[in-house]
């Protein structure tokens, strides 16, 4: 569906001297899929962003989505967006800026107000309808950028850093309203520094760093991986157990310890062993999530 | 498909010109009247002859239509860049080249009412003048000062300001080198025809005519200036 291939993006200023945003970046994003992508600041996310739709040429390769150009696609179908920087004109008012995003995504007359209506009650901006775009939070304005998104039907959908500045409570909202437009003939593309979030959501994660991609990430747990990971488990009682099934055991306080194993056969070997001898566990969670693991080593931070 | 979702839009652009530039040239405009005509009127108000009237509505628009162009382009391009709003409105099925070469149209037939409006105001004011001719002088200056300002607008963020640079420094450079017979008189008759807007005003709102190698001239450049800002768009990334 989305094809980056051998891209590479130089920005060079007039005085001469040139910046390698992207570099020998090569990558396929299936139909039907929830795809993250990941990197510190100034990996080259947005570069990489602007340039699928077509905002930014590549200096070098090429982005094809649906065997067309970047931007020749954008024209012709357009694509549901969300940018980080949340730009629509102070003055305006925020439904009547969804009616006008409405037109240009071509959407009929006749339609216009059911559709604006619609995602206003999605994103919770009824009471906020009539209100100009300056006077809207930062979340307010978050949720507005995600409804001008989602709009129409599009076929694919580029969420960058789509929960910055939203609560707890939007932020779980957000989750589930990505998880309902899951459909096969979608793509969806989020960018975020939150690696939780993309863990949840998507289904594979490209790391990107320096503008190279680094690698990409299933975000399912490899169970049959075998390397040393990190646990915390949390036990109600029968502490007096813990050092002898797991060696080296290390306190966190408030009855959870973070243990080292080698693969999830032998968590549940000693899991098994530990409850034999009388302790109650309460919960056991990956100290890293697989995402979080992989981007530490991707970028260069492994503990 | 396109064309008829930003033929309903134009409807918004229309609104955004009335209520950014608009109302702004308006106000302009009235003040520039009030100051230039009102004495005028007040001097020679048993001879206002409609000769009399006719000057000075020449006098009023050659400086007017100028500004009230330069309001009405200023940053018909650059400012979307510049804030941003280009990421969500051009994520949607359209073209940025036929939006702008839209915009342009819309600015125009904004700027003409804007200009009827005020036309209307003088001649009540001042007396009778035909105001049509003053209709088809803002046109042509739109089209010449105009194509060359959504060019620079395409090109640069800083699109007021290089406008106005370009049209004195013209003015300036013309009016140094332009009656000689060297490589810089020569030069310069590659800038902006600005030297013949204030033969054309004189006499096309006296008249409604003005000598047609003027007229193509000032069209003509204003034209390829308006077609290389396609260009440019065309060719140029909306994010740089």
């Amino acid at each position: 569906m989305i094809e980056f291939r051998n891209v590479g993006k130089i920005y060079r200023s007039l005085l001469g001297t040139s910046v390698k945003a992207v570099e020998e970046f090569s990558l396929h994003v299936n139909e039907g899929e929830i795809f993250g992508i990941a990197g510190p600041n100034g990996a080259g996310k947005s570069t990489l962003i602007a340039m699928l739709l077509g905002y930014l040429r590549p200096t070098s390769g090429n982005v094809e989505i649906a065997g067309l150009g970047a931007r020749a696609y954008v024209e012709r179908h357009g694509i549901g967006y969300l940018s980080e920087l949340i730009a629509i004109n102070p003055k305006w008012r925020a439904d009547r800026a969804l009616v006008r995003f409405a037109t240009l995504a071509g959407i009929p007359e006749s339609q216009v107000a059911s559709h604006v209506d619609k995602v206003i009650t999605l994103l919770g901006l009824g009471e906020h309808r009539e209100k100009k775009i300056k006077a809207l939070s930062k979340g307010n304005l978050q949720r507005l950028g995600l409804a001008q998104a989602l709009l129409r039907e599009e076929r694919i959908l580029i969420l960058d850093e789509p929960t910055h500045g939203l609560d707890p409570v939007w932020t779980q909202k957000f989750r589930d309203i990505v998880e309902g437009l899951r459909r096969p003939d979608r793509t969806i593309i989020i960018a975020s520094h939150n690696l939780d979030e993309l863990q949840r959501l998507a289904d594979r994660v490209a790391i990107i760093d320096h503008g190279r991609l680094q690698r990409v990430v299933s975000t399912g747990f490899d169970n049959a991986r075998e390397s040393l990971t990190r646990f915390r488990i949390v036990i109600a009682s029968g502490h007096e157990s813990l050092d002898e099934v797991f060696p080296g055991a290390e306190p966190a306080g408030k009855g959870e310890y973070t243990v080292t194993v080698r693969s999830i056969r032998e968590l549940n070997t000693a899991l098994a062993d530990l409850i034999a001898r009388g302790a109650l566990v309460s919960s056991v969670v990956p100290e890293r999530s697989v995402l979080e693991q992989q981007f530490r080593e991707a970028v260069g931070e492994t503990k | 498909m396109s064309r008829g979702r930003l033929a309903k839009y134009s409807l918004w652009q229309f609104r955004d010109f009335v209520m950014e530039k608009g109302i702004s040239i308006i106000i302009i405009g009235l003040l520039w009247g009030y100051l230039q005509l009102l004495p005028f009127r007040q001097s020679f108000s048993p001879e206002m002859t409609p000769d009399l009237i006719t000057r000075l509505v020449t006098l009023l628009a050659g400086s007017l239509v100028s500004i009230a162009v330069l309001i009405a382009l200023n940053g018909i391009i650059s400012t979307d860049r510049k804030m941003g709003y280009y990421r969500f409105m051009f994520a949607k099925p359209v073209s940025p080249v036929r939006y702008y070469g839209q915009l342009f149209v819309v600015h125009l037939v904004g700027l003409l009412s804007g200009m009827v409006l005020l036309a209307g105001v003088f001649f009540f004011v001042a007396g009778r003048f035909n105001v049509w001719n003053l209709v088809l002088y803002t046109s042509l200056i739109y089209i010449a000062l105009g194509g060359i300002g959504f060019f620079i607008s395409a090109a640069s963020k800083y699109d007021w300001v290089t406008l106005a640079a370009v049209w004195v420094g013209a003015r300036i450079l013309r009016s140094l080198y332009g009656n000689g017979d060297d490589w810089k008189s020569k030069a310069v008759e590659l800038l902006p025809p600005v030297h013949k807007v204030d033969s054309v005003a004189s006499s096309m709102i006296a008249t409604g005519s003005a000598p047609a190698g003027d007229v193509v001239w000032l069209i003509g450049y204003g034209a390829l200036f308006f077609v290389l800002g396609l260009m440019v768009l065309q060719r140029r990334s909306l994010a740089a």
